[in-house]
């Protein structure tokens, strides 16, 4: 197995940053999963994670002037290592003003995702900084597990409003109750609701518009006005948005009545995908 | 320190209040006394109860060492931004072509470990570089970070001296109105071999009074094992622990000692005592001390009115202080 890839653009560099800074405030450990044209980001939901899962997706030669890989064979051309997201994140981090970055797969000791930088400095020299992120391969038997997430077939698809402002409003939500219901329709409106013995508290967010939906026939015969919802843990969502620094290029939330949410979010050129589970 | 700290924590109004500092000892009383003569003839005094201690001090000639460096606090603090705050030993390894700071850890690694990490800087980097052989020494994170934190503040080049592993390294800031010294241990190479040789035998100071050496109990990583006879105290490394700054003479637990009595002004400063002054200076005399006192002095206006040749009013006796008594200290408005 081997992998080695450089960046040499800034702009390059800061958005990979970006997009494991966000990973890491999303999940603790996730997977990265490096194929030739791909690198993915995932959790699982067989993960410790609450049944919540992500997959995030972006095109190597986007950020990469270098990029190699061989993976474990040439059939299964693909290599899954398991890190602390908060290690790549924070070595990344140390990057600012870098000359370029590489990444490769090591085996010192043990295997490590090695990020090797080459700083500017004010004198002639450059310095050069080495992270060694220890990281565990995944064996092939367990890749079925790791596989992209199919879309489910939603009842309702909608454009989400501001993130930061959803965050905002979640996160005072949140004091009130941890069971939160979400409901939107194909007429452009979606509802975040919290009900309590005591207070029952709606926000109501209108004009947001749907994407066109594949089956044309399916939608005819729905009432748009009527609302598809769904019951989750509001931690869950607040880690979501939390974690979104920036204000995606566009963001859909799809929802199976009683089932799922899934969150298909597309910034610039890496794509984020999110699923929390209703409860059960 | 914690009593001295909460003393001259708004610097903002200090400077804008303060025309004048006074500090110096009540001749009969354990007390230090601190005296802000401010605007509007405002008058606030903090009594500060000291107990006599014998102040460890490091035998160390830091110009015998065969290696030096000079940096700027800037590199240096952008080497230590490497490194996770759990981090607890780093290693400096130097060869006549480059400096290297990385992260120093004796278990093996496993996914959950903290990542390694290296910085190589290169020569020219350096305000002073001089190497004699190929060395590397591992010493405590937590101490340069805060001794860091320190140089930031007075901007001074930072001078390492160093020679082999085992052997006491300093950190050094020499500016204006101060001069510093941190001298840390640096792990051994063998665990069998003591780190200190014997030139680490640390002696007392000259004492002022008759009181028995107390130990030095507030270090948090329990490495004291300082064995209470005055005269010679020689530290024994464990293989893996490290000691923090050895320098540091910390005001032992301040004794409430009841209502504080005003007395006329002791205006020989050279007298307070070094145990409750700054800790991390060291330097015989009292010329070193009448020179830390300029860093509070030089700001207050040079308007002197003869305060302190008034005897003191007691304004208010403990009582109606509002301070915490518990501290020990205690002020009078």
């Amino acid at each position: 197995m081997k992998f080695r890839a450089k960046i040499v653009d800034a702009a390059c560099l800061n958005h990979f940053t970006r997009v494991s800074a966000t990973i890491a405030k999303l999940a603790k450990t996730c997977t990265l999963r490096i194929s030739p044209q791909k690198l993915n980001f995932i959790v699982s939901d067989k993960a410790a994670s609450g049944g919540v899962s992500m997959w995030c997706e972006l095109e190597q030669e986007n950020f990469f002037s270098e990029f190699q890989m061989e993976g474990v064979s040439a059939e299964n051309n693909a290599i899954y290592l398991e890190l602390l997201s908060e290690n790549l994140s924070r070595a990344l981090k140390t990057a600012q003003n870098a000359r370029a970055l590489k990444i490769k797969l090591t085996n010192k000791h043990f295997p490590c995702l090695t990020v090797s930088i080459e700083l500017l400095s004010v004198s002639s020299s450059s310095r050069i900084v080495t992270h060694d992120i220890p990281v565990k391969v995944i064996p092939r038997k367990l890749w079925k597990d790791l596989q992209e997430p199919t879309v489910p077939v939603s009842d309702v698809s909608i454009y989400l409003p501001v993130l930061k402002t959803m965050k905002s409003i979640v996160e005072k939500m949140k004091n009130i109750s941890n069971h939160l219901i979400i409901e939107a329709n194909l007429s452009g409106e979606l509802n975040l609701k919290i009900e309590t013995e005591l207070v029952c508290v709606t926000t109501h967010f209108k004009d947001l518009g749907n994407p066109q939906s594949a089956s044309e026939d399916a939608s005819q015969d729905r009432d748009p006005e009527q609302m598809a919802e769904v019951h989750i843990d509001i931690r869950k969502l607040l880690q979501f948005l939390a974690g979104q620094q920036v204000n995606p290029t566009k963001a859909v939330c799809n929802i199976v009545r009683n089932k799922i949410i899934h969150f298909d979010l597309l910034h610039e050129d890496v794509s984020l995908q999110y699923f929390i589970p209703a409860f059960s | 320190m914690k009593s001295i700290l909460p003393i001259f924590r708004c610097l903002n109004s200090l400077e804008r209040n303060v025309e004048k500092c006074k500090i110096f000892t009540s001749s009969d009383l354990c007390k230090v006394v601190i005296q802000f003569f401010c605007r509007h003839g405002i008058r606030r005094t903090h009594n500060v109860c000291f107990q006599e201690s014998q102040p460890l001090q490091v035998i160390f000639e830091k110009n015998m060492c065969s290696n030096m460096l000079i940096i700027q606090p800037r590199v240096l603090a952008e080497a230590v931004v490497l490194f996770t705050s759990s981090q607890e030993e780093v290693t400096l390894a130097v060869t006549p072509l480059s400096v290297c700071l990385k992260s120093s850890s004796d278990e093996p690694m496993d996914l959950t470990s903290s990542v390694y990490s290296e910085m190589f800087v290169g020569p020219d980097e350096f305000d002073f570089f001089q190497i004699g052989a190929d060395t590397e020494i591992t010493f405590c994170f937590k101490e340069l970070k805060g001794m860091l934190t320190f140089s930031e503040a007075t901007h001074a080049p930072i001078a390492i001296h160093f020679d082999f592993p085992g052997k006491p390294m300093a950190l050094s800031i020499d500016d204006m109105l101060l001069e510093a010294n941190f001298i840390l241990a640096t792990l051994a190479d063998e665990p069998s071999r003591a780190s200190s040789p014997p030139s680490l035998c640390l002696s007392q100071k000259q004492k002022r009074s008759d009181l028995m050496c107390s130990t030095n109990n507030n270090s948090k990583t329990g490495k004291n094992a300082t064995s209470k006879a005055p005269g010679c105290i020689l530290r024994k490394a464990a293989p893996k622990r490290l000691y923090p700054n050895e320098t540091q003479t910390d005001i032992p637990a301040l004794e409430n000692c009841g209502s504080p009595i005003m007395k006329r002004v002791n205006e020989d400063i050279s007298e307070v005592p070094e145990s409750s002054v700054s800790n991390t200076e060291e330097g015989p005399g009292s010329s070193y001390l009448r020179q830390f006192s300029c860093v509070f002095f030089g700001a207050v206006s040079s308007d002197q009115r003869q305060h302190f040749n008034y005897p003191f009013d007691s304004l208010a006796t403990a009582s109606d202080s509002e301070e915490d008594m518990n501290n020990g200290s205690s002020s009078t408005f």
